[in-house]
């Protein structure tokens, strides 16, 4: 018999990055399979990492899935869960679980422009995306990328977004100004107002704080893009993953399975209970 | 096939059961009855209803799923993980009500599809239901007949017994039905044409006794419920609400669960990851580790109830969660009638 | 003989005049026999009220909703709610005022006095009537209770139907109110803890035996914490996420909750919950028993809220609900004290 849904697969940790540090520190984990018994996934979809004695915690994998030799996760210190997981060093064990979900439709979107908009840790379940188009960057139009966060400490992937700037349009916010900080100033609903991407064959991948979400929407309405040509992710309180412990759910949608990936024209029909 | 088994051969059949598990009705030191494990006393089927339904059987209250030992040696740190799937176990479960066993072709439903629940099925193979059909509606607010069952419904069952007095109509409605029956073929005798009529003329009376009805059923009630989410109703009706966990966990087609890790020993690291019945009524069903509760009051949670049982379910599996066994409405403390409010629902705006 | 027309009278004034928000009382139920509770918002709905042995609820509860409500309300009505009460809830009353969770102008009382009557214990009742479905239970002149079934009238002492801690109870009248109906009259209880005293008596091994098949039966649905009035806490051990979490809360608040009780429904976890309900209701309790009539298993929890009730009137003389000004048991201090240990 296979083994039980239920069951996690034992996986290593091979590399910690701290991202932002403080209250709302965030880290990122690279991990690979303790028995090269891996799985492939595609992007946007999810994983259950276990923390044995502390639980599991439902978390999005930041890695394309073009790249075989890791899995990678960014991580916000939040709970019980991802607590542990942040005290967790190079060599130690957890438990992976998936992958689960829908993930981005990106094949359908071979040949148009992608407007990338993150907020925060936002920016972890688009990077697979993001990092997927830009590898494959033949098969896709303009890549651009509008992401924010509180302040210039609260960026995510430093590096990575030096990096991708050389390759890519990438627009920068802060919330509050800094003395250093040379890019926009304001909340990233209204640098996106500000830079006016067209909504011509471009499909915009938002992802963030719901209230982000809500005003980046606003804002890519103001600038006609169809509800169609909207992705978001929704993120509920998880436990199986496999859309039967019936609590994530919106409407008769488990956003386990048949989430977390929407376009606004299918959320903006279900309940409000996200 | 069809049988009949004279009453006081029920025990002799059972004796002859004698490598399965056997649970039946029993009351235990109060007025209720619940499932327990036939002892040698004798085992009668004169129950009105169990409190716990027979899904506690097939889908326990705690499961373990898995256990796990981290060891260090020599700074080498080990981590096991095992899977525990339920061992071999027969078990066949006697009086079981028409309802609770259509309840459990729901769960057979819920756990399986894309993803198959091993622990679910492990103890749903090996568990075979005798039901009793109901001549008299166990408590007064049965109302199967809403929702797509009757007081002699089969599905589900393995075999179905009628009481006719001093014997029992037996229909066997699956192999391992058939089985049972086979293991103690001497105590079964071919019904008279007579057995067959008063089988159905029991049926039938039980049905007239069901007084309680709900306006709308199935499709159209779903198609109702779906106009009414942003409701004050729901604000309403859920103001005696106390937010308990009663007509979830008694219910016997409701299945949600948490999954928890339960740690024996903290060095070496030892413990279980196992499941238990979590419900949709407890303000922390939903709660996010943030804080913010999408379903943040009484009203949304009743809310989800309902949908989950009349809407959701009815557009997924075609089918409604609910098999009106009554006990969420007979055993509120508060008195929160389902029947009340989904009529308060079909009777919206007309 | 108590007659709740007066009380409904002013009920239609008080919502007609706009000076109550709603008023909390009992209807007849539609699930069978029992009253239900019902929450009237509009003068013309007060006739649905209904005043009989079956209104058994302990309507106090829901004061600790209404609190709730406003606080989670960007502009809430302020104006109290009416509430019905008996004896009993209105003692409840007086600890949630005594412990300052509600203000008096957050309520306005409307007291029955249960005279020489009380509430029903439905499985006195199941096992009177062989099953057979009251449709009425009325009190009648004589003290006495009058049920009519389907085909037939009877009458029974009230010793035969009331409930347990009717039986044993102090104060069968509000000791608080705005509005009373009835008679305030002492009913004479010769055993207050006779209940109790009968658990005692059974031997320790037998007792243990006793328990632990009963708290094995425990589903952890938590009807009887949810059923009661003093159980208002956020954050409360058995939960999986404490309910006072906000957005401010750091992850390693939220990680160092410990876990006190695990979520199985096993004979060790069942026993930590039970009693750590009992504790937290020593000298708060008022009896109103509605913990273990909510309780779907018929699990006795109502001894061990009773067991403490006793304990702290022979140690400490302290008697619970009586009167809001009194300091609360266990926030209390005195010189007489005879344990020494805190001086």
């Amino acid at each position: 018999m296979d083994h039980s849904v239920y069951i996690p697969k034992l996986a290593k940790i091979i590399q910690v990055k701290e991202e932002v540090g403080g209250a709302r520190a965030i880290k990122t984990f690279r991990t690979v399979f303790a028995n090269g018994q891996g799985f492939d996934h595609r992007c946007g979809q999810c994983a259950m990492l276990s923390v044995f004695g502390k639980g599991e915690s439902m978390i999005s994998i930041s890695s394309s899935p073009l790249v075989k030799d890791y899995l990678q996760f960014s991580i916000l210190k939040m709970g019980r869960v991802t607590t542990a997981l942040h005290e967790m060093e190079v060599g130690d064990l957890i438990g992976i679980r998936g992958p689960y979900g829908n993930g981005f439709p990106i094949d359908d979107w071979k040949g148009k422009n992608l407007l990338f908009i993150g907020g925060g840790i936002g920016l972890a379940p688009i990077w697979s995306v993001l990092q997927t188009a830009l590898t494959r960057k033949e098969e896709y139009g303009n890549l651009t990328l509008i992401y924010g966060a509180r302040t210039s400490k609260d960026i995510v992937f430093k590096e990575e977004l030096a990096d991708l700037k050389k390759k890519m349009t990438v627009f920068l916010s802060i919330d509050v100004a800094e003395p250093d900080w040379e890019e926009f100033v304001g909340f990233v609903p209204q640098n996106v107002s500000d830079k006016k991407p067209g909504p011509a064959n471009t499909i915009a991948i938002t992802c963030g704080p719901p209230i982000m979400i809500k005003f980046v929407i606003k804002a890519l309405k103001d600038l006609s893009f169809e509800d169609e040509q909207i992705y978001t992710t929704v993120e509920n309180k998880m436990k199986c993953g496999i859309g039967k412990c019936g609590r994530c759910n919106i409407g008769l949608h488990y956003v386990c399975k048949d989430g977390p990936v929407y376009s606004w024209a299918e959320l903006k029909k279900l309940p409000q209970e996200y | 096939m069809e049988k009949i088994l004279e009453k006081r051969s029920l025990q002799s059949w059972m004796k002859k059961l004698d490598s399965w598990t056997i649970y039946a009705p029993r009351k235990d030191g109060s007025e209720r009855w619940n499932y327990g494990i036939a002892q040698n006393d004798s085992v009668g089927l004169n129950f009105t209803v169990t409190t716990l339904p027979a899904k506690a059987l097939v889908f326990p209250q705690r499961e373990v799923f898995l256990e796990f030992l981290k060891t260090v040696e020599e700074s080498q740190e080990t981590l096991k993980v095992n899977e525990v799937i339920p061992g071999k176990n027969p078990v066949v479960i006697f009086g079981v009500r028409p309802c609770d066993a259509r309840a459990v072709s729901l769960l057979d439903r819920v756990f399986s599809g894309d993803f198959v629940d091993p622990y679910y099925w492990a103890r749903r193979k090996q568990t075979v239901l005798v039901g009793l059909a109901c001549d008299t509606p166990p408590w007064e607010n049965c109302f199967c007949l809403s929702t797509e069952g009757s007081p002699h419904s089969e599905e589900g069952l393995d075999v179905l017994l009628t009481d006719l007095g001093d014997k029992y109509f037996v229909k066997t409605l699956t192999e391992n039905g058939e089985k049972l029956v086979n293991l103690a073929k001497g105590l079964f005798k071919e019904p008279r044409l007579e057995d067959k009529k008063k089988a159905k003329a029991v049926h039938a009376e039980a049905e007239k006794k069901i007084v309680r009805r709900v306006k709308r059923a199935k499709k159209d009630l779903a198609a109702k419920l779906k106009g009414l989410f942003d409701s004050p109703l729901w604000d309403d009706e859920s103001m005696s609400c106390i937010r308990c966990g009663i007509c979830t966990y008694l219910c016997p087609s409701c299945h949600c669960f948490d999954i928890n890790d339960e740690v024996d020993s903290v060095s070496p690291l030892r413990g279980k990851r196992v499941r238990t019945w979590d419900n949709c009524q407890f303000p922390d069903f939903t709660m996010h580790s943030s804080g913010h509760n999408p379903r943040p009051d009484k009203a949304s949670r009743l809310r989800q109830r309902l949908f989950h049982k009349f809407q959701y379910f009815v557009e997924i599996y075609d089918k409604t969660m609910c098999t009106g066994c009554g006990r969420c409405i007979s055993l509120c403390p508060v008195g929160i009638d389902i029947i009340n409010v989904l009529d308060k629902v079909s009777d919206h705006g007309s | 003989m108590a007659k709740i027309e007066d009380l409904k009278e002013e009920a239609r004034k008080l919502l007609r005049e706009g000076k109550i928000k709603y008023v909390i009382g009992y209807a007849a139920g539609t699930n069978g026999w029992m009253a239900s509770p019902i929450f009237i918002k509009k003068p013309e709905d007060v006739e649905k009220l209904v005043w009989d042995p079956t209104c058994v609820h302990n309507l106090s509860r829901f004061l600790v909703d209404e609190k709730r409500r406003k606080e989670r309300e960007k502009q809430p009505d302020k104006r109290p709610v009416g509430i019905f009460v008996k004896g009993c809830d209105s003692r409840a009353i007086v600890v949630l005022l005594q412990e300052k969770f509600i203000d008096r102008n957050d309520v306005y009382i409307l007291g029955i006095s249960c005279e020489k009557g009380g509430v029903v214990d439905e499985h006195k009742l199941a096992r009177k009537l062989e099953g057979k479905k009251p449709k009425k239970i009325e009190l009648g002149d004589k003290g006495q209770l009058v049920v009519t079934t389907a085909n037939r009238k009877a009458e029974f002492p009230v010793e035969e139907l009331l409930a347990e801690r009717c039986l044993e109870c102090r104060a069968n009248f509000p000791v608080i109110s705005d509005i009373m109906s009835g008679e305030k009259i002492k009913r004479t209880v010769e055993k207050p803890f006779g209940s109790v005293e009968k658990m005692e008596r059974m031997p320790k091994e037998e007792r243990w035996r006793f328990w632990k098949e009963q708290l094995d039966k425990c589903i952890r649905c938590y009807a009887c914490r949810s059923v009661c009035p003093m159980c208002y806490c956020d954050e409360c051990v058995v939960d999986s996420i404490n309910l006072a979490v906000s957005a401010d809360t750091t992850a390693e608040e939220k990680a160092d909750k410990v876990k006190w009780i695990q979520r199985s429904a096993e004979s060790s976890e069942n026993f930590v919950y039970h009693f750590v309900r009992a504790i937290h209701l020593a000298g708060r309790c008022i009896d109103c028993g509605e913990c273990e009539r909510a309780c779907p298993l018929d699990i006795p929890v109502r001894f061990l809220n009773k067991k403490l009730e006793r304990e702290a009137k022979e140690l400490f003389g302290y008697e619970v609900g009586f009167d809001p000004a009194q300091p609360s048991l266990v926030s209390s201090f005195r010189d007489d004290d005879p344990e020494d240990f805190i001086r």
